[in-house]
């Protein structure tokens, strides 16, 4: 079969050559008719360079030959016959089979490189890709995946990857193989043997080994070999051997066992941090909660009510206790964005609203300014978590009057602003300077200027943000500079009145 | 304590949680019933039916919640959940399951004594069938179907005085959005909020004095609406 391809092959280059040499003639002709040209049977080494460069050698021999005979038949007397006689004829001869054979050979291992080049290229390229993928993992389980591709892709069979160790949840293709598959696996991952090869029943002939002979983190790799005749078994499987050894190389040297160890650290750190947060949550609240309520109690009773001190402390307790609450919230808030599971629940909602309910909340902090609002009567609707963006305005509201100073106004507003509805806060205290502003919603930033004079965590604003960006807006903040007073706002996109909600049917 | 104290029964397994309530409600003239298991509030619901249950959802033996379904079954006591912060959903859960209202830790004792009161009144209300309900300046002749603010009379739609009179119903307590969208413009709609949104603001525009500062018809974010009670101004001061 592979001989007929050849012959077929190269019968086709032959005649293309003598098709080219056939176009040399018809040139040559019409030059020797219309030109009395004499010399020039050179031009017949076109056909042979072409043939040698594109077709191979067979074909530029072919191209040679009828060359050199043609140019007999122009160049050489007798003129207009194929007859070989003089010795340049033989010299022509001889010159263009040197040339047929020098140029096919030179075009073949061009060829031949350039493949090899780009060959590389790709496996360049690939193992880029899959250390990139390696040191981007994030768990044990990305890190197989990723070696499985890669060796599939290596050895260009279907191959199936068993992790090190027990797979918590096992992958549709791993549950398809055959059982007969799934003993000889269990066998090498027991350590029983090293590698075997196994029939699935179903006619294909299945490779079972490590991985890595040397490394078993490295897991235990089926490979589907297919329907290999008896007799080739060990030339595929010694095939395959060669390339799972350089790729296990590979593994080494990309350090996977290392990756691999950091993902199962990461998963457990995760793990860990989950449950630190819980009982933090629970811990530290619970107490909170019977303080805060314990003051209020306290704050009723007629005994203390009767002595004015008394009565401002159990106002301390209460506004300590809710201060604490706040900054275990924040915590809570920070770890939930650093994990991404800000998962908004939108709803249509009037924007003062909004405002209401944070400025409601935050009732008490905020009586030692005067407050004064300035709000839009017919807003529009907009389409948000109603619940985040208040904790991101109520943040704003609470570092207005953090850092503005006791009966100082505070001017909170809401308006229409082309497509946005913009919630502000207007303070006429500490300010921002520009490099502050800059760094304004950072996680941590905190104006070094307050560092000693004010308490805080500089998670807020930076909590406030990705609320807020979670609903699709942006937060701004602009200061005349050093306590000159801020304004902070949100900027929240409204759909265009079209989209609006449409009001319901009113019989 | 006499025996015309009404009887309060208090869930919670947190002891200083208990004691700093048992406090606040016998000063308000409560008298206390502890339980610190879920199993023992449901006991102590059948021996000594209280006027009012505090229910903590957090108990060592099974969820509030189930406390909460298993007591619904056969009794229709005024019950306020105290539910943790950020979980808009469970708490719309838990009212549609028969929660009268909620207050999220950490909370003060006129906070949650405003909502109890509201949710006692109303069973009064209920049983004696009293039409009135007033609201600050506003009343509503739940009988004559009449709204008045200051004596004076504020014409209404059928469906902004169906939204009002559902509020007014449960005035001082919270009324989700799903129960309103339900008995306004029926189950299909229950997720068309923008409906209640709509109205809502119409109605603010009749009722309030400020429309964008609303002092009567209140928003609870995430959950529903709340027709203040004169409680509730008593809380917001305090």
């Amino acid at each position: 079969m592979v001989g007929m391809d050849v012959v077929r092959r190269e019968l086709r280059g032959s005649l293309i050559a003598l098709a080219m040499v056939a176009v040399t003639t018809v040139v040559v002709y019409g030059l020797t008719q219309s030109l009395e040209v004499r010399r020039g049977s050179v031009i017949y080494l076109l056909p042979v360079l072409l043939a040698g460069w594109h077709l191979g050698l067979i074909p530029a021999l072919v191209a040679a030959v009828a060359g050199v005979l043609w140019s007999g038949y122009f160049f050489f007397s007798p003129y207009y016959s194929f007859y070989l006689s003089r010795p340049n004829e033989i010299l022509n001869l001889l010159l263009f089979m040197v040339v047929a054979g020098v140029t096919s050979h030179l075009a073949n291992s061009m060829k031949k490189q350039t493949e090899l080049a780009k060959k590389r290229e790709k496996e360049m390229g690939d193992l880029y890709a899959f250390s990139r993928r390696l040191a981007g993992a994030s768990s044990a389980a990305d890190i197989y995946l990723a070696i499985e591709e890669h060796l599939a892709s290596l050895v260009q069979r279907k191959v199936v990857l068993f992790g090190a160790g027990s797979d918590r949840d096992a992958k549709p293709e791993q549950e398809a193989l055959s059982q007969r598959v799934h003993a000889a696996i269990a066998e090498v991952q027991a350590g029983r043997t090293a590698a075997t090869t196994v029939d699935d029943g179903a006619g294909d002939i299945w490779l079972v080994r490590r991985v890595s002979q040397k490394n078993a983190d490295f897991g235990v790799i089926a490979i589907d070999l297919g329907s290999v005749p008896a007799g080739a078994i060990d030339e595929v499987r010694q095939r395959v051997n060669d390339l799972l050894s350089d790729a296990a190389a590979t593994l080494e040297r990309l350090d996977v066992a290392r990756a691999l160890n950091d993902a199962k650290m990461r998963s457990e750190t995760e793990l860990l941090r989950e449950a630190l947060i819980g009982s933090v949550s629970h811990e530290l609240r619970t107490p909170l909660a019977s303080i805060l309520g314990a003051a209020t109690v306290l704050s009723k009773s007629a005994l203390i009510g009767k002595d004015e001190r008394l009565t401002s402390l159990t106002g301390v307790v209460r506004d300590e206790a809710e201060r604490l609450n706040n900054d275990i919230q924040n915590l809570l808030d920070a770890t939930r964005i650093s994990r991404e599971q800000i998962r908004p629940r939108q709803e249509w909602i009037e924007p003062q609203d909004i405002v209401n309910a944070a400025l409601e909340r935050r009732r008490r902090r905020l009586s030692g300014h005067q407050v004064s609002l300035d709000m839009d009567s017919n807003l529009p609707f907009i389409y948000v978590d109603p619940v985040l963006v208040e904790q991101a305005f109520g943040q704003i509201v609470d570092n207005a009057a953090k850092y503005s100073p006791p009966g100082s106004p505070i001017t909170v507003a809401a308006k229409r602003n082309g497509h946005d509805v913009v919630l502000s806060v207007h303070d006429e205290g500490a300010g921002l300077t520009a490099q502050e502003n800059a760094h304004v919603g950072e996680r941590f930033f905190r104006g070094p200027r307050h560092a000693t004079t004010t308490s805080g965590s500089g998670l807020g604003l930076w909590i406030a943000k990705a609320f807020v960006s979670a609903n699709g807006g942006k937060i701004e903040a602009a200061s005349a500079g050093a306590d000159r007073g801020a304004t902070v706002s949100i900027h929240l996109p409204f759909a265009t009145p079209a989209s609006q909600p449409e009001v319901g049917p009113d019989d | 304590m006499t025996e015309t104290n009404p009887v309060v029964l208090v869930v919670d397994d947190e002891v200083q949680i208990r004691r700093f309530l048992r406090a606040g409600l016998e000063l308000d003239g409560f008298s206390v019933q502890d339980a610190e298991t879920g199993a023992d509030a449901l006991r102590w619901a059948t021996l000594k039916p209280p006027d009012l249950v505090i229910l903590d959802l957090g108990l060592p033996d099974m969820d509030g919640s189930e406390v909460l379904e298993r007591l619904r079954a056969w009794s229709s006591v005024p019950l306020i959940v105290l539910s943790v912060r950020s979980n808009e959903a469970e708490k719309v859960r838990l009212l549609e399951s028969g929660a009268d209202d909620y207050v999220v830790k950490p909370f003060g004792m006129a906070e949650l004594l405003a909502r109890a009161h509201a949710a006692m009144r109303r069973q009064v209300r209920v049983s004696s069938g009293e039409p009135v309900v007033k609201v600050g300046p506003l009343t509503i002749d739940l009988a004559a179907r009449i709204v008045t603010i200051n004596g004076a009379r504020v014409m209404l739609t059928p469906k902004e005085y169906r939204l009002l009179q559902l509020l007014a119903q449960h005035a001082g307590n919270v009324v989700t959005h799903q129960f309103l969208l339900k008995e306004v413009w029926g189950s299909p709609h229950l997720h068309d909020t923008h409906y209640l949104r709509i109205f809502v603001r119409k109605l603010r525009q009749k009722i309030e004095v400020d429309p964008t500062q609303p002092r009567i018809l209140l928003t609870e974010l995430g959950v529903g609406y709340r027709l203040v009670s004169p409680e509730g101004a008593v809380a917001a001061a305090n």
